[in-house]
């Protein structure tokens, strides 16, 4: 059984259509990358997943480890193992970067049936992590994403992905804003977190973040349908000619 | 009819006024006490007193039953008490090196009151009843070059229902001194009218908390004149969260070049409370700069009016006034106005304002619902934020947790009818 499976997605934007029909299959231990254009649906398509309100299936279906997420909410989905690394990390003045991270984990912890973490013990436990991405402890006192500098904010959300070990994550055009250092950094992050037991969904424009993440699939979204897929051998093509010549192909 | 059942407070504080001297502060100051602000008055539209002037209510005896003790805990290391308004020196604890506190005789409180009736203060209900009927004027001083390390507290308390009570406090702090107070209103069922006169001297620096938690039943209506000397600083808070109806409404001039004022203000409301920070800013010379930050969470039915004033002299070139406000809606029936106005007659300012009414941001809900956060779980979290955020940049550092706690317990009592899951 697939770990993610999206059933023919239909959705509609003010009465516009968006995605039309993508399927996908995603099994455990699998890296998927989805390319595109601007405008294809991709980051529609990652709002859909994480059940962002005004992204309801217009029709199709989509399951997490065999169940259907229609009837879930953003946060519902999160706790069962879906996670979303956000283009665009929100900034949350006021709201500490440490209590955040221990409120998302705890609410996982909660929701899958392990024991809470107490401040202590959570303190340690993201200190830990933080050291592997490179996450200064100042940067854990600061406010959610505020002041922080566009790889900061990028490398906050693989440690969230790293403390909240989902089944599925999506990672939204995590390569923009990045410099090569912080790509490389980033990259590692999310490789580290590879394992048998999940699956990561690469949505990108370049192929550059696939030197560093490796796919073992390569999609094509085009206005809202999947035109192609393959291997990584796919994003070297899109590199080398474009999106045009595989769309009209299409 | 609605006429005569006004006048009767009026005549009240007439009569209590009548067998003083015609040359008297409290005659003069009370013949200019003729009727409520009319709700057309622009500055009253907003926060009308009409069921305020439908009650009857006398000014406080001053042999008035004194309350049951409060239970407010004390954070400062000195604490000043007023009770049903008079200052009460045997609860009070004596006073560090460098700070008095004498109540004015008349000469000075006419002096006092040519100071108010020379502000916009002078024709505002609690200037000219509380001015009549105070216990006495209070002056607290601090001494030139005196740098005051430990936190004042003054505890307003007391009322009687149906009663009004005048708490009038002048504040000077003298050349290059410096003090930190926190205020806390916590009177009993009636009509508070404290009226306070705030003068900092050249290169003096204030920092001023003041907590409005007064019952449910009451009604508060503070004024404050503010005047600023060369190379002073300001500092002021206020959290507005008890009483029925409570109107903070300050007139800050700035007087001495280079003065520095931070007016900032936090309303919480619930159920049918009314709530009013109203605040004028004069820059009448060159180079100052004044900061107003003001927040306000609505739940309930209850309304909530930010105005803000910043007028700025011919001459006052080179001001910087900036201005924010922000209220949060988190009921259907809560309703907040902002009236944020720029006057500027001066060409090389720096002036900004911005007001925001609205609900909470669908982006931030949404990054704490992709966490795993609940729906109620995420508007706490940023309800709670959007205060502790202007509280940690208002407020000393050793006085944060206490702000945060009076404004969280606030938020409980609101939020609990809004927030199912609630913790």
């Amino acid at each position: 059984m697939s770990l993610l499976e999206i059933k023919n997605a239909c959705l509609k934007l003010d009465n516009k259509n968006i995605l039309n029909g993508v399927s996908l299959s995603i099994n455990s231990g699998e890296v998927h990358a989805i390319m595109g254009p601007n405008g294809s649906g991709k980051s529609t398509l990652s709002y859909m997943l994480s059940g962002r309100d005004g992204y309801e299936l217009e029709s199709g279906e989509i399951l997490l480890d065999g169940q259907s997420l229609s009837d879930m909410s953003a946060d519902e989905r999160a706790r069962s193992g879906l996670f979303l690394a956000f283009q665009y990390p929100v900034e949350l003045p006021g709201v500490g970067a440490m209590s955040f991270l221990r409120e998302a984990v705890n609410s996982r912890r909660k929701f899958i049936g392990q024991e809470e973490f107490d401040h202590l013990a959570f303190v340690k436990e993201a200190r830990k992590e933080a050291s592997k991405m490179f996450v200064k402890d100042e940067m854990l006192k600061r406010a959610v994403n505020v002041g922080f500098s566009g790889g900061e904010k990028k490398k906050f959300e693989i440690l969230q992905m790293a403390m909240l070990k989902p089944k599925v994550s999506i990672l939204d055009e995590t390569d923009s804003g990045l410099d090569v250092d912080a790509l490389k950094i980033v990259s590692d992050g999310v490789n580290a977190q590879r394992s048998d037991d999940n699956a990561i969904v690469v949505i990108t424009h370049y192929q550059r973040l696939l030197d560093y993440i490796v796919p073992d699939f390569v999609h094509i979204l085009s206005e809202g349908v999947i035109i192609k897929s393959g291997g990584p051998e796919l994003a070297l093509e899109v590199e080398k000619n474009g999106y045009a010549g595989m769309i009209n192909a299409a | 009819m609605l006429h005569n059942i006004k006048d009767n407070y009026i005549t009240s504080v007439n009569n209590y006024i009548q067998n003083f001297d015609d040359k008297s502060f409290r005659k003069l100051a009370g013949k200019d006490f003729k009727s409520w602000p009319d709700p057309l008055e622009e500055t009253w539209r907003l926060s009308r007193l009409g069921s305020l002037s439908r009650k009857k209510i006398e000014p406080i005896s001053l042999d008035a039953q004194e309350p049951i003790m409060s239970k407010l805990n004390v954070v400062g290391s000195n604490t000043i008490k007023f009770i049903n308004g008079a200052f009460r020196k045997d609860m009070s604890s004596n006073l560090p090196k460098g700070v008095s506190l004498i109540e004015l005789n008349e000469s000075e409180s006419l002096t006092f009151l040519s100071k108010i009736k020379n502000s916009n203060l002078k024709n505002h209900p609690s200037a000219n009843a509380s001015l009549s009927c105070t216990p006495s004027i209070v002056k607290l001083s601090v001494d030139k070059n005196a740098k005051i390390e430990e936190l004042l507290e003054i505890h307003f308390e007391g009322g009687v229902e149906s009663s009004s009570v005048h708490p009038v406090l002048f504040v000077e702090l003298n050349e290059n001194s410096s003090l930190s107070i926190i205020e806390r209103f916590n009177h009993i069922g009636s009509l508070i009218m404290p009226l306070q006169l705030i003068e900092i001297k050249d290169y003096a620096s204030l920092n001023s908390i003041k907590v409005f938690d007064d019952s449910h039943e009451s009604y508060n209506l503070a004024a404050h004149c503010i005047i600023m000397s060369h190379k002073s600083l300001l500092n002021s808070f206020s959290l507005i969260k008890g009483s029925q109806f409570t109107r903070s409404e300050t007139h800050a001039y700035l007087n001495g070049t280079n003065a520095k004022l931070n007016l900032n203000g936090v309303y919480i409301s619930g159920n049918k409370q009314h709530h009013d920070l109203t605040t004028a800013i004069y820059h009448n010379v060159e180079e100052c700069i004044s900061k107003q930050i003001v927040r306000g969470v609505l739940g309930g039915e209850s309304t909530g009016v930010f105005q803000g004033k910043v007028k700025v002299a011919p001459n006052a070139q080179k001001t910087d006034g900036q201005q924010m406000s922000k209220a949060i809606l988190i009921s259907d029936k809560a309703s907040a106005n902002a009236k944020p106005e720029l006057e500027i007659y001066a060409d090389d300012v720096v002036c900004a304002h911005g007001a925001t009414v609205g609900e909470l941001d669908d982006d931030q809900l949404f990054y704490l619902n992709s966490r795993g956060i609940s729906k109620d779980k995420a508007r706490l979290i940023l309800i709670k934020a959007f205060l502790l955020d202007i509280i940690s940049e208002s407020v000393e550092e050793t006085l944060h947790d206490f702000i945060f706690n009076e404004a969280q317990s606030a938020l409980s009592s609101i939020l609990k009818n809004e927030i199912e899951e609630f913790v």
